[in-house]
């Protein structure tokens, strides 16, 4: 494990951008993660008791000094009590959520709270804000969501955990920045367009399967397929002609073909092809992936698809 | 009572009703200092407001809200004229709190209204130091503080934020009071102190007028306490000397118009026992100082004038404190022939009556000692009363006392008797001030209240200077030699002279006893916390070797960092898990066994370690086997215990094993 240097201790970044995270162990808030400033509501207080105390001086009562004196003490002590309200949490990073580009991908955190403290109104912050209160001895997770415009890795940047409890007079909080990295997928095209009618025809290599009337498979509509096996429902949502395929038949997949797609520029038919692997995803049909240097045979449900989308992103 | 903050706190009902509440409550004692027009604009404002809660719509905008403003500024400057000093600054914050309750928007306003209502709290001060108004404030504040618990839950409950708020004012309270303590005070210069008028405050006047007055109303207001180092003297001799009338046209009397100009020809000349005593004064509008008949040793800050009275040059607006000596017994000695001419002064020549009732008493062929004794049996004999209701004798008012009502209190028999000292040529005085003083034996202390205010008489003597004599003594000895306050307790018709049941005795004087005890503390109060000023701090601090600003300061900073260590150790101490627990006593278990050579090895269970230490000491394999057991069931078991706990904890202290008995 690499230890911390003392430019890493003391370097500003730490304050601004949150700490480097060096392994993907928890992190607990201590005195050296957690940094503490008065609030503007604080620095009010502060001006508050300067006015008690100029009050206290010029009528010279002893008893307006001591209620300066009192909430001065209170503003002191109230810097115990918000470090208080982080210190001795742990932080660790849970899945990440992929997503369109375009939509929000998410990052889990797991909080624990190993102390027999009661946590109270805690905030984790990176786009979107989170509140939670944390019972003693309790974990939660939470997923952050953070909206994105480009395909591929997404890092999560920096997550801050803060807490203004219990007089919002100072706030605590703990930047940390997360090594956890989002997978961001190519944003499907908008218009449903048609799947690639030659990747059906072309492709005769499925095998025959024995058995009795029950469904099979899709299969792209063939001439002199008969009409009672078309998937309608298929072609209701615009998806093209599908033939079912029933028994004994040879089932064919479809092929989406980084080839066949027809936009202008890498980004466009990657958008495509992302359409083509959700509707057909979303269709049910069994369908093989063809990218440059890469080739993945006919299939269907989440691992195959997200198999897919991976290969779109991190094209 | 549960919601989750996901909407603007300043929407929140819950606390809107704590922080108008917390509002109402703190300005509820200003019902007594401030104008009734500016204290009902401000009732109106909050009900208002606590209708506005549940009624968002009927609070005032835009226009109506400027002309409340409006209102709010024209009923401050007709009922206050200004901003400046205690009473308009006041008005000012309270009128500013009032006006900013109606536009609560966000969370920023609701801290804003917080931190004006802190502003009243502090105001209130200005007007009383009681205990009961210190305990009263720091209940408040602990509301205030509670709204800002409730505004930073993100789950609000009532109790929790009262807790929490109550929590961190407990926390906060030693360290205010060594702020309080170390801070170093710096008086205010004077140019700086506003002007305010006092409350016309009840008290001697430098002017007596008996026969105008028909109720002598018995205030129960303290003027002094007083604080004998040594013994403190009986009650005949307790008279705190103040003004000394002189000057009387029949009716008032008044001090002597050249009382500034008048030498001094000797000094009092003191003997017998010295009274040594600190007298520590309630604010009061005169300069006068109460020294005790008859003051020989004061302050730097005190004089004596012609009339032996003390005057400060100090502002007794302020409590402040005198160290004095006194002597009760003196000799004034010789006086100017000018003092002379003004002590035998009489407005007209005497009537016949007068001047016949004089030779009555032997007044004019007897040397004066035997006049006055015959004047005072004269009053004891005859039909005089003592009354603190007197019939109104507006008219001679010496006379018609004298010969025709014979009621009267303090004043009247002691302008009588003065009057009647003047025919016989014998110089003569009215002296003010106060008589007698309650013993608080819990503090060993003199209170001396309002209603204890008193005159008597001087007369020269020849050879024995200035010499009192206290005529109301003869007519109601009791006033004077019991210490009874039987003024204020006549006027309170506690007095009824019917023997009370022992029963009611008893709880009279448990009433009295509670009374002294807290007396005593207030004394304490006023005297430590109340007027603890810059003198007072480096008196007692120098007792600790604190003497200068600089180890104030260091010394400030210590007690902090002390307190805040320890309410760190006390904030983020560790409870260890009763589970951990169970494995610190087993591991005395272990270190046992460890030190005769039986370790258990890493991954080995307690069961399988305890079937081997049995093998290896079979003359103790039923203590083993209890304490494995006791182990097991509290670590692995369904509901550890304490005594579960203990038990383990005590067979592992009984366990005992040595190298010896290995086989």
């Amino acid at each position: 494990m690499k230890v911390f240097t003392l430019k890493d201790r003391f370097g500003l970044d730490r304050f601004f951008l949150g700490e480097r995270r060096l392994d993907d162990k928890p992190l607990i808030l201590n005195q050296r993660r957690i940094f503490i400033l008065p609030t503007q509501r604080g620095f009010g207080f502060a001006l508050l008791i300067v006015l008690l105390a100029l009050i206290a001086f010029v009528y010279n009562n002893n008893l307006a000094y001591m209620l300066a004196f009192l909430l001065a003490s209170i503003f002191f002590i109230t810097i115990l009590h918000t470090y208080k309200s982080l210190a001795g949490l742990t932080i660790q990073e849970g899945a990440t959520v992929a997503a369109f580009a375009g939509e929000s991908a998410g990052f889990g955190v797991y909080i624990d709270n190993p102390t027999s403290i009661e946590r109270q109104h805690i905030q984790l912050k990176m786009k979107t804000v989170e509140n939670f209160n944390l019972q003693m001895h309790t974990k939660t997770q939470l997923t952050l969501y953070e909206p994105t415009q480009k395909r591929g890795w997404h890092p999560a940047g920096k997550v801050t955990v803060s807490s203004t409890y219990p007089l919002g007079l100072f706030r605590a909080w703990s930047p940390i920045r997360f090594n956890a990295k989002a997978l961001v997928y190519p944003k499907p095209v908008d218009q449903k367009i048609p799947f690639p009618e030659s990747g059906a025809t072309q492709n005769q290599q499925g095998q025959f399967k024995k058995g009795g009337d029950e469904f099979y498979d899709l299969q792209g509509y063939k001439a002199g397929d008969p009409i009672k096996h078309l998937h309608w429902k298929a072609y209701a949502r615009g998806l093209g002609l599908f033939s079912k395929q029933y028994g004994a038949e040879n089932s064919a997949e479809i092929w989406l073909d980084y080839g066949h797609t027809s936009g202008q520029s890498l980004e466009e038919r990657l958008s495509y092809l992302c359409r083509w692997v959700v509707d057909a995803e979303q269709a049910g049909l069994s369908y093989g992936f063809v990218m440059p240097g890469l080739r993945l045979e006919p299939g269907n449900g989440s691992a195959h698809y997200r198999r897919c989308l991976e290969a779109l992103a991190s094209f | 009572m549960l919601m989750a903050m996901t909407l603007n706190p300043a929407h929140n009902k819950n606390i809107l009703i704590f922080l108008l509440t917390s509002i109402g409550l703190i300005v509820l004692p200003h019902v007594y200092h401030l104008q009734p027009a500016l204290f009902g604009f401000f009732c109106v404002l909050l009900a208002w407001r606590f209708m506005g809660i549940w009624k968002p719509e009927r609070l005032p905008k835009g226009p109506a809200l400027l002309l409340l403003t409006l209102c709010g500024l024209i009923i401050l400057y007709t009922q206050q004229r200004g901003i400046m000093g205690r009473d308009g600054g006041t008005s000012l914050f309270v009128i500013a709190l009032g006006l900013k309750l109606m536009e609560i928007k966000s969370e920023r306003d609701l801290y804003l209204v917080n931190y004006l209502a802190f502003v009243v709290a502090a105001s209130q001060f200005l007007y009383e130091q009681s205990i009961l108004m210190a305990a009263y404030i720091l209940f408040v504040c602990c509301v205030l503080l509670a709204t800002l618990v409730f505004i930073n839950s993100y789950v609000a409950q009532t109790s929790t934020s009262l807790k929490k708020a109550t929590l961190i004012i407990a926390q906060a309270i030693p360290m205010a009071i060594a702020v309080f303590i170390l801070f170093p005070r710096v008086e205010a210069p004077k140019w700086l102190l506003f002007d305010d008028d006092r409350q016309n405050k009840m008290g001697l006047s430098d002017s007596m007028e008996p026969g105008s007055i028909t109720d002598l109303g018995g205030s129960d207001e303290l003027v002094f306490r007083v604080k004998f180092t040594g013994t403190i003297p009986p009650p005949h001799l307790r008279y705190w000397r103040g003004p000394v009338l002189t000057h009387t046209d029949g009716k008032k009397w008044t001090q002597a118009s050249n009382l500034t100009q008048q030498s001094v020809l000797a000094q009092p000349v003191f003997s017998g026992t010295p009274y040594q005593y600190t007298l520590l004064m309630e604010p009061q509008n005169k300069n006068w100082v109460f020294g005790l008949d008859m003051p020989a040793k004061f302050s730097q800050s005190v004089r004596q004038n012609a009339n032996y009275q003390l005057v400060t040059t100090d502002d007794l607006k302020q409590r402040t404190e005198y160290p004095l000596t006194s002597y009760a017994s003196y000799n004034t000695g010789a006086i100017t022939e000018n003092e002379i001419q003004q002590a035998r002064h009489l407005p007209a020549a005497p009537t016949y009556r007068l001047k016949q009732l004089v030779s009555q008493l032997h007044g004019f062929d007897n040397a004066p000692e035997d006049f006055i004794k015959h004047l005072l049996n004269h009053f004891r004999q005859e039909d005089f009363h003592y009354t603190l209701t007197p019939p109104l004798m507006e008219e001679n008012p010496v006379e018609t006392f004298l010969f025709e009502t014979r009621y009267g209190f303090c004043s009247h028999y002691a302008s009588a008797f003065v009057t009647l000292m003047r025919v016989a040529n014998v110089p003569a005085r009215v002296v003010t001030g106060y008589q007698g003083g309650e013993l608080n034996p819990v503090g060993n202390f003199l209170e001396i209240r309002q209603a204890q205010a008193h005159a008597w008489a001087e007369v020269w003597l020849d050879k024995k200077g200035w010499v009192r004599v206290d005529p109301t003594a003869a007519i109601a000895p009791e006033r004077i030699e019991k210490n009874i306050d039987i003024n204020r307790l006549a006027a309170n018709g506690l007095i009824n002279y019917v023997n009370p049941s022992e029963t009611a005795q008893a709880a009279f004087l448990w009433l009295q006893k509670t009374r002294q005890l807290w007396r005593n503390v207030d004394y304490n109060w006023q005297r430590w916390v109340i007027n603890y000023n810059s003198v007072n701090q480096a008196g007692f601090l120098s007792s600790f070797g604190i003497a200068d600003f600089k180890a104030m300061v260091y010394w400030m900073g210590i007690i902090i960092a002390i307190i805040t260590a320890i309410l760190s150790a006390f904030l983020f101490y560790q409870k260890p898990k009763s589970v951990d627990r169970t494995l610190l006593v087993y591991n005395r278990f272990l270190k046992k066994l460890a030190k005769v050579g039986l370790s258990k090895k890493a991954g080995e269970g307690a069961r399988d370690f305890a079937e081997r230490v049995k093998a290896n000491i079979p003359e103790q394999a039923s203590s083993i086997e209890q304490i494995t057991v006791a182990f097991i069931d509290l670590r692995y078991g369904r509901k550890p215990t304490m005594e579960g706990l203990k038990r383990l904890s005590s067979l592992i202290s009984g366990f005992k094993v040595s190298a010896n008995s290995i086989n």
